[in-house]
């Protein structure tokens, strides 16, 4: 089945740290764009919801069309959030959950330096 | 996340550390040695945080934090929790520990007071990443102190002062020691 599915990490400054595109569907040209305004959009939402509850995984924030925004907040209010149109929740807590994982260990590595570990991964990314 | 280090590899590696930057990279020249120091614990401590909150839900204020720094945070780097937290209410928290495990080992030489600060900005490094990254700027300072009256003859009391910067609320906090 065919997904579009675009994937950012952004950090507590509001600095996007890491985007791909995630999903198996062909893309048009302009997709990556629009993919990436309704994502930036959306973090206004996140800033406000972020503070409402305790919980990591804040479900589907945000919607434009048939694209649903999900957003997973670290406690250093780190956000990784994903633009999808499917409607898989636990597949895409658990998507989060192993993303956060990678994101811990990288980060370990060196604070910004590019995420080949998390691009490998995110191949995978169509169990969503 | 279940990985550990030999104790005494932490130990070896802290002398180590404080000797190469106080002696070598840095000699004659204290303060550098000091703010290098205290940057690298920064960063550790930063990732640390990232790492040891992750499995717990998140916190809704700067209490929690400072009382996961207390006591999870603590727990994991020094398997044990804070002995004494105090507050004036107004930005300032005081932690004490009564057997600091990092200079447990440390000989109790009054002449050696100035090198023993030496190994203090380490863990204040640690301390003040750890809550830039949980949302509190904060500068951070440790003072030790030796109570020869107390039930621990031989251990250090490590009082740790923080101020929480509110006018640094954009995160860029210069740590003072």
């Amino acid at each position: 089945m065919a997904t579009t599915a675009s994937f950012i990490i952004v950090s507590r400054n509001d600095i996007p740290i890491y985007e791909a595109e995630v999903g198996s569907a062909t893309k048009r040209e302009d997709a990556a764009q629009l993919h990436q305004f309704v994502l930036h959009a959306a973090l206004d939402i996140v800033q406000d919801l972020a503070w409402t509850t305790s919980a990591m995984f804040l479900k589907n924030i945000d919607r434009f069309n048939d694209l649903v925004v999900s957003v997973y907040v670290t406690a250093g209010h780190t956000r990784l959030m994903l633009l999808h149109d499917s409607r898989n929740d636990d597949g895409i807590k658990s998507f989060f959950q192993e993303v956060h994982e990678l994101y811990i260990k990288v980060n370990f590595l060196q604070l910004g330096c590019s995420v080949h570990v998390l691009v490998f991964h995110l191949s995978i990314v169509e169990k969503n | 996340m279940g990985r550990e280090v030999s104790e005494s590899c932490i130990d070896s590696l802290l002398t180590e550390m404080v000797s190469s930057y106080c002696n070598r990279f840095y000699a004659n020249k204290p303060e550098l040695a000091a703010r290098r120091i205290e940057a690298i614990g920064y960063q550790v401590g930063h990732q640390l945080s990232e790492r040891y909150t992750m499995e717990r839900p998140r916190f809704s204020d700067h209490l929690e934090a400072i009382k996961f720094i207390c006591k999870d945070f603590w727990s994991e780097l020094f398997k044990k929790q804070i002995d004494n937290l105090k507050t004036n209410h107004r930005g300032t928290f005081v932690l004490q520990d009564n057997r600091f495990r990092w200079l447990a080992r440390m000989s109790a030489e009054s002449k050696a007071a100035q090198a023993m600060s030496m190994y203090l900005y380490f863990p204040c490094g640690i301390i003040r990443g750890a809550l830039s990254n949980l949302g509190i700027p904060c500068a951070v300072s440790a003072d030790i102190s030796n109570l020869p009256a107390c039930e621990y003859p031989e251990s250090y009391v490590l009082c740790v002062v923080m101020h929480a910067c509110s006018l640094c609320s954009n995160g860029h906090c210069h740590g003072q020691l």
